[in-house]
């Protein structure tokens, strides 16, 4: 029962926003002897499940998105250093850009923020990131996704020339591509030789979900 | 009825009458001087020009330029001196930036910010010794002068910068990260107050440009509702329209907002609002929300519309489709203007496709009339 109050401060820090009071819940949670990889699970992930159900409402919009993941970074900050090696592993990688001569990561961000709710591993190369180096992470990473994002349609096609990048380093079979963007439409994905494209970004960490389930396209 | 100029085809159809034909027009600063646009333009295209009717004159400020390397990459750093400290701000520059026009790369993208003016609490202090210091002055040369160049071509559009949130959120404090939002959480009183004195400060600038030869009034406020939420637009957005409005219409201007993003979250909110033209509204897939539906939703607004960057990527033949489907969509074609893009530079096909759809889109637009069209250049 004890466990339960502290698991739950650390889910409503997280659903009200509240940088006052996470620090002191991480921190109170780990003092009461619960197990850092518990206080993820049970306390901060289910607390930014609630803030994506309410932005999915309509409720909190993003905004209260990007907040509720500063205030998770910062619970993070407290309970990743108690963290065993076998709590950090996670099963399914995504690695993420934005691509080059894009600056934009509003969107590349928030689709890291709910992928990390999801219980990926997401490994974000920032903005500004070469075909090349979007290729080399690949190869490094070996995710299960690659994600890319512009907001640009000058930028945009930046992606077809990493997709055909991944063919000619002989990785493209090995990662799904998706890719988002308000300029980005389904037909330009088709050109590409993306295999999807997000509508937003809700519904991209949904597809990247269904790819790693079995049984609904993941293997 | 004799055929209407360029210039009264887009006004008479930003004040709500209805013109001879469907006005469509270049943007200035997007536009590719050169055969294809002359071409285009003796077919029926007009040009509109953005140009702003003030200076401003910063006291008690000095202001310095460098350029540093920073991060391993050459920036040009502004900094601005006060009584109460400094602030900075780094830009990096695509090749072409002040070697043509508007502060823009030779591919038409403006500097990106990797250092913002505020990072921290102790900036929002300086900066607002920075906006109570600056002084608004009328010059109304840029817009006179483009006038006499354009005559009946076009308009001429005196542009306005964000309104004070926005211009935290996209100029000042930056959203990458989400860094205003995760501001404004953390310290409210500090952006609240900052809006505030941006707001002040701003109403000589509104007076100037209520007194200015330009007709339209264009506020670059880069609306989003993603990043805009109604919560947002409501509080902070909304009353500065309805300052700007009550003074410039006195004095007969139209006031125009620049809303390229996706809107439909603030539909209902922005019917509510002064504003005349909802400018650079783009249909999906880009907006979220189709140009007759908008044209529905707010029955005392003029729409001008930004033609999607993300067909012409498609080529030609996209592009005609989503021509003819955006004619369909607004039939009768009433309080609606195109403007060929608000974003970035068309290629020639793609401008010369869109002309050849738009240049025999007379008013009012049937079913009939739009099939026509599509037969005549198939």
């Amino acid at each position: 029962m004890a466990e339960d109050k502290y698991l739950a401060a650390l889910r409503e820090s997280i659903v009200h926003l509240d940088f006052a009071t996470i620090e002191t819940a991480a921190r109170q949670a780990i003092e009461a002897g619960i197990d850092p990889g518990t206080a993820i699970t049970q306390g901060i992930v289910p607390g930014m499940t609630i803030v994506g159900e309410k932005f999915e409402s309509g409720e909190y919009f993003l905004s209260e998105l990007v907040v509720a993941a500063e205030v998770m970074k910062m619970g993070m900050k407290v309970i990743n250093p108690h963290l065993k090696q076998a709590d950090r592993h996670i099963a399914r990688k995504v690695v993420i850009a934005t691509v080059e001569g894009d600056h934009h990561d509003l969107g590349k961000n928030i689709v890291t923020t709910l992928l990390i709710t999801q219980g990926f591993e997401v490994i974000d190369l920032g903005v500004d990131i070469t075909p090349g180096r979007i290729t080399d992470a690949v190869k490094e990473h070996q995710p299960d996704i690659l994600g890319m994002s512009a907001l640009l349609s000058l930028t945009m096609t930046k992606m077809g020339e990493t997709i055909e990048n991944l063919k000619e380093a002989g990785l493209r079979d090995r990662v799904r591509v998706i890719v988002g963007g308000t300029p980005v439409t389904p037909e330009f994905a088709d050109i590409i030789g993306a295999d999807y494209k997000a509508l937003n970004a809700l519904e991209g960490v949904k597809k990247c979900v269904e790819w790693v389930t079995p049984g609904k396209g993941g293997q | 009825m004799p055929e209407m100029t360029r210039r009264e085809r887009i006004l008479t159809a930003s004040r709500g009458k209805r013109a001879d034909r469907l006005p469509f027009f270049h943007w200035w600063r997007h536009c590719q001087l050169g055969w294809a646009e002359r071409e285009c333009r003796n077919r029926g295209m007009g040009m509109a020009w953005a140009r702003p009717s003030y200076t401003t004159r910063l006291h008690d400020v000095s202001v310095t330029e460098q350029e540093v390397v920073s991060g391993g990459v050459t920036v040009f750093r502004k900094t601005y001196t006060t009584p109460v400290g400094s602030v900075s701000y780094d830009e990096q520059r695509e090749p072409g930036t002040g070697q043509w026009h508007g502060d823009r790369s030779w591919l038409d993208v403006t500097p990106w910010f990797t250092q913002r003016l505020i990072k921290e609490p102790a900036d929002y202090a300086v900066v607002k010794f920075i906006v109570e210091h600056t002084e608004y002055r009328a010059d109304y040369f840029p817009i006179e002068q483009a006038r006499d160049w354009l005559g009946e071509d076009g308009i001429v559009t005196d542009i306005h910068p964000h309104t004070p949130l926005q211009t935290l959120m996209i100029d000042w404090v930056g959203s990458e990260g989400g860094r205003f939002f995760i501001h404004h959480a953390k310290y409210p009183d500090l952006v609240e107050d900052l809006c505030q004195a941006i707001a002040k400060s701003r109403l000589p600038m509104y007076e100037i440009a209520a007194k200015s030869p330009a007709d339209v009034i264009l506020c670059g406020d880069n609306i989003d509702g993603v990043l805009v939420n109604p919560r947002l637009f409501e509080k902070f957005f909304m009353p500065e329209y309805e300052t700007m409005a009550s003074i410039l219409r006195p004095f007969d201007k139209l006031l125009g907002v620049h809303m390229d993003g996706r809107v439909a979250v603030l539909k209902d909110l922005i019917a509510r609002t002064p504003i005349d033209i909802i400018e650079a509204l783009h249909p999906p897939t880009m907006g979220d929300l189709p140009i007759g539906e908008a044209l529905a939703a707010w029955p005392d607004k003029v729409v001008w519309v930004g033609f999607p960057g993300s067909v012409y990527a498609l080529g030609t033949e996209a592009t005609k489709k989503a021509a003819l489907e955006l004619l369909r969509d607004v039939v009768p074609g009433d309080r609606l203007a195109i403007a060929m893009s608000t974003e970035n530079i068309v290629s020639n096909d793609n401008l010369r496709m869109v002309t050849s759809v738009l240049e025999n889109a007379e008013l009012p637009l049937t079913p009939e009339s739009i099939d026509r069209i599509e037969k005549s250049i198939a």
